[in-house]
This record gives structure tokens, C-alpha cells and sequence, in this order.
């Protein structure tokens, strides 16, 4: 059965009956933006792999607890994807790991290439939202998000007080909703 | 002024990226359970986080990704299916003498709880008769909560014993709900609030078969509501 048009909340439905095939779609919807996601945060294709294989195993076993109150089936497996690759990159094992390596691989906010699809139409949107924020927010940002540091955390490795870095990060946040939200019709609910 | 009637929107945005110290990441938790406007605030953050990685030049995942990950779905599928076909028919009398003991012991136990909730004669009732048992786990939300629920051999009633779970603010009730395996609608069973132990014991209605349910469910929600609105707090999908 092919899953081409089928509504992500579908598939989720189609998971609890046990289908496979539905977990399949689901992979190979979103397979590639959790493994670029693992890739960013964890700095090692082996980890991003294996942080990809868990969040879609973990998406199985959990199927029955997906709350669609709470957001889309993407940013669910997101949030599980995210927090597992944090758990990685803070595991003490990883950071041995990462004084062994000189470089990792830093993809973010690349050029868009040059086509019209949907989804490269959704980045281009992301990426010039991100760009037109000043430094210190995006900065505050991509430290929160795929450093998986606190407040606290951001504000003693930037050498900022506490009240700046939560005042970048709302500010940020804000703007970003004020760019986004009309361009890709943010809103929660289980759609895709 | 309590945690509950401050709005918490300096701190949602850092809530929403995962960057608040645990303290602070359980206190607007509990605000946005009970707070309507900072919840469709915290809303539009979750849709900003998640469109974030969208920006990341894409990378493909290896090919042997999907292939693993069906093969470890399939060996759990296969794994839970033998040990049901191993032990099922094999143990036989076996099965049914350690569930009449589990019955008896869980009865026992009604009976000792019964005591001490003096609900009177109807759950006392109910206790004494053979019964389903499904027991409800904690979820991440609440993941020191568990419970009990006794469905009555009549197919229609029963009880919870309930343990573990906050007190909720005025207006808000636990509610338990039976998810139909083929519907979406889904069944209230009983609507509770705990005592100061965070414990309540519950006289249950059973809307539908448990033959025909596939979870049951307890949630925090606004009084009233007719579908679960908080997220699962206590869960079951598997019962004999």
C-alpha cells in the first residue's frame, strides 16, 4: 500500500494496528531530516545512525502515546531524535570521542540549492529566518538547540549574564514566529 | 501570586528548545498544563523548534538505516509472538492456576485497601468477584504513577486504585479513558481527583469491551471535558 498523500496521523493509526509499511513511510518521510539533525548535533555518522535507528524504534514501541495535542508527528520524532543525540553528545564515552577528532561536519544553514520543491522552499524560508537575526540570538539558539545547553550553560560559555542570553533567546524565538509562522503555517496538531 | 497564576512567558521559549535547568523545565511544565494562554504560546515555539533542522543542508541516511531498523522491528514482532506461542499453550493449567492465584492475592489486596478507603458495600462487592486486572504505568510525565483497574466479571463496572499522582488544581480532574481499537472516538470510564497521598480509589464504568480496546488511558483535562485533552499520565495497551 503505497503511503504517497497519506496523512501523517494515518500512518501513526495504521502503526498501531501493527503495519509495518507505515513505519516505512514514516521513515522515508523524514528519515533524512532526523539523520541530518543526529548528524549536526552528534558529529558522527555512526552515532547519527544509530540515534536515527532508536528515535523510529522508540517511535514504534511508542506509538500508542503520540499526543497530537502536543504537535506534529515530525516535531514528536524530532523532540525524540534531539533528546537522544543530547544524551549522546553529554555521554562521557562521546566526549572522548570528539577530543580524538580534530573536525566534524557542520552543515547548517548552507546555501539552498536551487530548486522549487516544497521542502526546499520550507528551507530557504528557515534559513533566511535564521539569517536575519542578529548574531548573539542565533548564536544563543544553536547553542540551546543543537548543543543541548541550558540557559545557564550558554550564559557561562558566552561570558554573558543569565538575563542576556534569556532575553536573545525570546527575542529570537519571537522573531523567528513572526517570520515563520505566516510562511509555513505553524500551527500545532497532528497534520503533516 | 502562585507558580500556577504567573504567566511564565520569559521562560517558554528556552522551555520549548530544551534549555531550561530540570527545576525550572518542571516548573513551566505545570504552569502549561494548567494554563490555557501560555500553552498556545508554547504552542507556536514547539512549531518554531520544529522546523529549525529544515535549515541543515540534508544529508541522506546510509541505506542499511531502514534495513536495520525493519530487522529489529521484525525481531521484536517475531520475539514477543514466540514467547505467547511458547508459553501459552504449553503452560496450560499452569497459567490459569498462577492467574487464579494473582486474582486471589489482588483480591486480598482489594480487600486491605477497601479497609482503609471505607467506600462501602458496592466496591466491597465487586472485590469479591473474579475479575479482569490491567495495570496502568506512569509515562514520562508521571512516571512514578501506576494503577490498578479490576474489571468486573458482569463486563460493565469496576474499580481503580490509583497511586502517585499530583494534586491537581481547581478545575482540572483526572479522567480514565478506554481507546477503541477500531474508532477514534474515545470512552470516558471515570473522572477522580487523589487525596493527599496522591492516591484515589475509584469506582470505574467499562464503556466498551476490553476485547475491543486498545489502550486505556488517564489524563488531566479541564472539567467536563468529552475527550482527553492532557497527555497520557498513566497508560495500558496490553492486559490478559
Amino acid at each position: 500500500m503505497t503511503a504517497e498523500g497519506v496523512d501523517d496521523s494515518d500512518l501513526l493509526r495504521r502503526m498501531r494496528l501493527g503495519d509495518e509499511g507505515a513505519l516505512e513511510a514514516l521513515y522515508a518521510r523524514y528519515g533524512g531530516l532526523l539523520y541530518t539533525l543526529a548528524l549536526r548535533i552528534v558529529g558522527d555518522r555512526e552515532l547519527a545512525r544509530e540515534v536515527v535507528q532508536d528515535t523510529f524504534l522508540r517511535s514504534w514501541d511508542g506509538r500508542e502515546t503520540y499526543d497530537a495535542q502536543r504537535g506534529r508527528v515530525p516535531w514528536w520524532l524530532m523532540g525524540i531524535a534531539r533528546n537522544r543525540a543530547i544524551d549522546l553528545l553529554r555521554s562521557r564515552s562521546h566526549q572522548q570521542r570528539i577530543r580524538e577528532r580534530a573536525t566534524r561536519p557542520h552543515g547548517a544553514h548552507a546555501a539552498p540549492a536551487d530548486d522549487l520543491s516544497d521542502a526546499v522552499s520550507e528551507r530557504v524560508t528557515v534559513v533566511h529566518a535564521l539569517q536575519a537575526l542578529p548574531d548573539g540570538q542565533r548564536m544563543a539558539i544553536e547553542l540551546a538547540y543543537y548543543n543541548g545547553l541550558t540557559q545557564t550553560e550558554i550564559a557561562e560559555q558566552l561570558g554573558q549574564p543569565l538575563g542576556t542570553i534569556k532575553s536573545r533567546t525570546r527575542e529570537a524565538m519571537d522573531r523567528l514566529r513572526g517570520l515563520l509562522t505566516p510562511a509555513l503555517q505553524l500551527k500545532g496538531g497532528p497534520s503533516a | 501570586m502562585t507558580e500556577d497564576t504567573d504567566h511564565v512567558l520569559d521562560d517558554l521559549a528556552a522551555y520549548a528548545l530544551g534549555s531550561l535547568e530540570p527545576a525550572e523545565h518542571a516548573r513551566i511544565d505545570r504552569h502549561v498544563r494548567v494554563c490555557v494562554s501560555c500553552a498556545g504560546h508554547l504552542g507556536e515555539y514547539r512549531g518554531v523548534v520544529g522546523v529549525l533542522p529544515v535549515a541543515l543542508a540534508p544529508v541522506a541516511p546510509p541505506a542499511e538505516v531502514w534495513a536495520g531498523l525493519r530487522a529489529e522491528v521484525r525481531a521484536r514482532d517475531t520475539a514477543a509472538a514466540s514467547t505467547l506461542r511458547r508459553w501459552l499453550p504449553a503452560t496450560g493449567w499452569l497459567t490459569a492456576a498462577a492467574l487464579a492465584a494473582v486474582l486471589i492475592l489482588w483480591n486480598l489486596h482489594l480487600h486491605a485497601q477497601l479497609a482503609h478507603y471505607s467506600q462501602g458495600p458496592q466496591v466491597e462487592k465487586l472485590a469479591r468477584r473474579p475479575a479482569r486486572l490491567i495495570i496502568l504505568t506512569g509515562t514520562a510525565a508521571q512516571p512514578q504513577a501506576s494503577a490498578r483497574v479490576f474489571a468486573a466479571v458482569d463486563g460493565q463496572s469496576g474499580h481503580m486504585a490509583v497511586t502517585g499522582l499530583p494534586i491537581l488544581p481547581p478545575g482540572r480532574v483526572y479522567d480514565l479513558w478506554f481507546l477503541p481499537k477500531t474508532q477514534t472516538l474515545t470512552h470516558n470510564a471515570a473522572t477522580f481527583n487523589v487525596d493527599s497521598e496522591g492516591r484515589a480509589w475509584v469506582v470505574i464504568r467499562v464503556p466498551i469491551s476490553l476485547d475491543d480496546t486498545r489502550a486505556l488511558i488517564v489524563t488531566a483535562d479541564p472539567i467536563g471535558s468529552s475527550t482527553p485533552v492532557g497527555p497520557p499520565l498513566l497508560e495500558a495497551a496490553h492486559w490478559r
